[in-house]
């Protein structure tokens, strides 16, 4: 009964930061066509904007979201800075994957500066713990878990039920056609790394009130996240949420089985017998954006 | 309507397109003609904004919207239906006409202009929720071409609509497009069918390496011979 | 048609301006003068620079050059998104850390074979790689480089995890004092490791596999149909990247006497894939180039201190933005010497 009570709640918990994460970076990449591996930092920047205002005095019901609304705004801001004017390059996704790893080489050492190594730690969710299923757990993860899918079907009606999510999908399907329909892609890929970097601030958010926060903390969250999306395939919203929590399970059983530091090897073992067999990735239609 | 002059345009070190004029919209439809990789999409291209014309101008309704944005272009009620009609291969076609009345300037009228299109091309309601990429290609240029009348056109720019259609199928869309003409959205077309742009326009343009060669003026008569003749040279 | 086939209609037709051929068009013997020229130049410096902590400066160099332009082998001519290169550099250093710690192997046997090791490793990431495309193949090697560490973390008994290992026998020459020569003997090992290597990488690309590798990164299609092999190209691209890269690895691990799993990080990762884009790909000597810029600018603000990675990044993005081509397509373009006809893809 602990067991899989264990598992259970182990692989739920996971699953939802994972697919938070994940989501975001499928939706820069659906979008744009670019990877952006300064996701982990937006993770870590939304986290200790958090703490900050928390440390101001602002309620955390002030702080949390107002955090999220400045790191979609940062997100604005890096895509416009970093990503934009590179639009067009020949070498697009490679070139990007260096000035989004150079822009959160930036960050993460800025926030070592104005935060210094110390690790801090956000108010959770919610205080206190249940026992469940005979085992103990904290109101923060249940939180979590119940929240999780509530924003992620939220951004799922936004993305298939919304004139402007609609919008957001036709730019990744022809960026041409896209424009001669009227749309203002530019506006569009903001609002993508807008949204995207929201997203990870709210994963940030969630982890830090779990864990100690420290610089490096999105590091270990953007590796996951970027095995999320192979395993769902990159090409779609649903397929990381559904690859997220399958990988989140595959975790908690693997360290309830193997212990932890094998789970890491078990995983990639399955990534590279998963692309092996279905190279798009596990939940895809067949439909992939091509790379440059 | 339209007003082009000394257009001209290129991609990169290459220019395709040095000093082209022409006039469309103002009485009738215009036909452009001419061989592959001559300028007549890249023309097309500057117009709806797509390329940024490196000199010259384009007056529209007036207005000179020379190096705006496709977006601006679109709200000014100049519509580009483009060639090889992609379009978004994983929307529905309820979501494509739907993304067609994004403007602001066609929205209002997204109903009545769905109505249009849907007795223009009945077989659209018949497939309404399915994906442009399931589609035949027939099916998929009238999803291209209903997108743009949805889009609420003064003037409605075809790149070669019929272009790898099955002959029966390419008959059809020719009726469709003559249809529209004739509801009273002046047509700039591009085709190869020169059968065809004569049966929709008496006022055709030939396009030979990035120039107007020749200008057919209503009234002017055009033998099949002459044709022939512009395309193999005098 | 053969490959060799297609040299031939390659030399015989020089392409224009901006066509995106990799492989050196500049004629062999001008460009063995330069190289010959450009490494005696080199050779000198240890008399010029005669303290220890400048020789250890250009020691980095040589060693990041050395790293570099292995990347810019797979990377550049072979457009295969390796990841995991990197990791190939940290499997030389644990290799050679293993073998003369624990095994008692002889230094210099232990640092061919953290080569040997690193092209193992690189045939054993390839093998999945096979039949991916892109993306799909930076997120998997990534994943092999992260794997890599955690399984050195995990064997902790042997490798020391998250701790590392110390007092690594180094290497020796005949009975000459290694430590008391400020860094002389180092330099020259390090020197020759980079001019083996470079010598190695520019007749590579200039050979009839090192143009079919380009012919794949082109049009991959095209040139299946002309009979390249899409498998073994990769594999052979992949493992010739690997050889110097895990003797570097081997070579660091020996010079600095101590080995970590920081050399799996993703710091050390941005550094190099920033020389091998910052020096322009498909050049070979851009990564050198930037390997130098890049090494010599980080220790210039070794007073900055928490700063210095933010200045590098900052660099690091500038150059990204304002020149498309790097520091090898600012170089030429600023000076002209090299030949229009010799242009790295843009």
């Amino acid at each position: 009964m602990n067991t899989a009570a264990d598992i259970l709640f182990g692989g739920l918990f996971q699953g939802s930061l994972y697919a938070m994460m994940a989501v975001g970076l499928a939706l820069v990449w659906t979008t744009i066509g670019v990877f952006n591996f300064s996701h982990g930092v937006f993770m870590m920047l939304g986290a200790y904007l958090a703490w900050q205002f928390v440390a101001w005095g602002l309620p955390a019901y002030v702080a949390f979201p107002l955090a999220v609304a400045v790191m979609a705004g940062a997100g604005w801001l890096l895509q416009a800075t970093v990503v934009r004017p590179l639009i067009g390059r020949a070498n697009l996704v490679l070139v990007v994957v260096i000035t989004t790893l150079a822009a959160g080489s930036l960050i993460e050492n800025g926030a070592l500066v104005v935060w210094g190594p110390r690790s801090k730690q956000v108010p959770p969710l919610l205080e206190g713990n249940i026992a469940l299923g005979g085992i103990g757990v904290s109101l923060h993860q249940i939180a979590i878990i119940v929240i999780t899918p509530i924003i992620l079907a939220a951004l799922w009606f936004f993305l298939t039920r919304t004139r402007l999510g609609l919008a957001l999908r036709a730019v990744a399907q022809n960026e041409d056609a896209s424009r001669l329909v009227g749309l203002n892609v530019t506006m569009l890929y903001a609002l993508a790394f807008g949204i995207a970097a929201a997203l990870a601030a709210l994963a940030g958010i969630f982890l830090g009130g779990y864990r100690f926060m420290t610089p490096v903390m999105g590091a270990d969250p953007l590796l996951k996240a970027l095995i999320v999306v192979v395993f769902g395939g990159i090409s779609s919203i649903s397929g990381p949420i559904f690859a997220a929590y399958v990988i989140g399970f595959f975790e908690a059983i693997c360290s309830y089985y193997f212990g932890l530091y094998w789970t890491p090897a078990l995983l990639f073992a399955a990534l590279i017998l998963t692309l092996m067999v279905k190279p798009e990735g596990l939940f895809t239609s067949g439909r992939s954006r091509g790379l440059a | 309507m339209l007003d082009v002059a000394g257009l001209v345009a290129g991609y990169g070190r290459v220019t395709v397109l040095g000093g082209i004029s022409m006039q469309a919209g103002g009485f009738g439809n215009v036909g452009l003609f001419g061989p592959n990789g001559h300028g007549k999409t890249t023309l097309l291209r500057a117009v709806s904004g797509l390329l940024k014309p490196r000199g010259g101008s384009i007056r529209f309704d007036g207005e000179d919207i020379t190096g705006l944005s496709p977006r601006a272009i679109v709200g000014k009620g100049l519509i580009h239906v483009p060639q090889g009609n992609t379009l978004f291969p994983d929307l529905t076609i309820a979501d494509c006409l739907a993304l067609g009345a994004y403007s602001p300037r066609a929205r209002p009228h997204e109903a009545a202009n769905q109505e249009k299109v849907l007795a223009l091309f009945p077989k659209l309601r018949e497939r309404w929720r399915q994906r442009v990429r399931t589609l035949s290609g027939g099916e998929r240029q009238m999803v291209s071409i209903g997108t743009a009348l949805m889009s609420h056109p003064k003037l409605l720019v075809l790149d070669e609509p019929t272009l790898g259609l099955a002959p029966k199928i390419k008959d059809e869309l020719c009726r469709s497009v003559l249809d529209i003409s004739k509801s009273g959205v002046p047509l700039i077309v591009v085709e190869q069918d020169v059968e065809f742009l004569l049966e929709l326009s008496k006022h055709l343009y030939f396009i030979n390496h990035g120039q107007m060669e020749t200008e057919i003026k209503p009234g002017e008569s055009l033998a099949h011979s002459d044709i022939m003749a512009m395309y193999f040279g005098h | 048609m053969s490959a060799a086939e297609l040299t031939d209609a390659q030399d015989r037709r020089a392409p224009a301006g901006a066509a995106p051929v990799g492989p050196g068009r500049l004629p062999w013997r001008r460009e063995a003068v330069a190289m010959l020229v450009g490494f005696a130049v080199l050779a000198l410096l240890p008399f010029v620079f005669t303290d220890s902590y400048s020789r250890h400066v250009l020691i980095m160099v040589f060693i990041y050059a050395v790293v570099a332009s292995n990347w810019d082998l797979s990377l550049g001519y072979g457009g295969v998104f390796n990841f995991g290169h990197i990791a190939l550099f940290g499997i030389g250093v644990y290799a050679y850390s293993l073998l003369t710690k624990l095994a008692g192997m002889d230094p210099w046997i232990a640092m061919a074979a953290g080569g040997v090791s690193a092209v193992v490793a690189a045939v054993a990431v390839t093998i999945p790689i096979l039949r991916l495309k892109g993306i799909y193949i930076i997120l998997v090697t990534f994943g092999f480089a992260q794997l890599v560490m955690q399984v050195i973390i995990s064997q902790s008994e042997y490798t020391g995890g998250t701790q590392g290992l110390v007092r690594i026998p180094t290497l020796y020459v005949f009975d000459h004092n290694m430590v008391r020569d400020a860094k002389f003997a180092y330099f020259y090992i390090a020197l020759g490791l980079l001019v083996l290597s470079t010598v190695f990488l520019r007749a590579f690309v200039r050979s009839r596999a090192g143009i079919s590798i380009v012919a794949l990164r082109d049009n991959e299609e095209y040139a299946v149909s002309r009979g390249i092999s899409l498998v073994r190209q990769r594999l052979i691209t992949l493992a010739a990247s690997a050889f110097f890269t895990g003797v570097a690895g081997a070579f660091y691990a020996a010079y600095q006497r101590n080995a970590s799993v920081e050399v799996f990080g993703m710091s050390l990762a941005t550094i190099i894939l920033s020389m091998v884009l910052l020096g322009g790909t498909g050049t070979i000597y851009g990564a050198i180039i930037a390997a130098f810029v890049l090494t010599v600018f980080s220790e210039a603000m070794a007073d900055f201190g928490a700063w210095r990675p933010m200045i590098t990044a900052v660099l690091i993005l500038v150059v990204m933005l304002a020149y498309p081509g790097g520091i090898f397509g600012m170089l030429k373009s600023a000076t002209g010497v090299f030949s229009r006809r010799w242009s790295p893809p843009s």
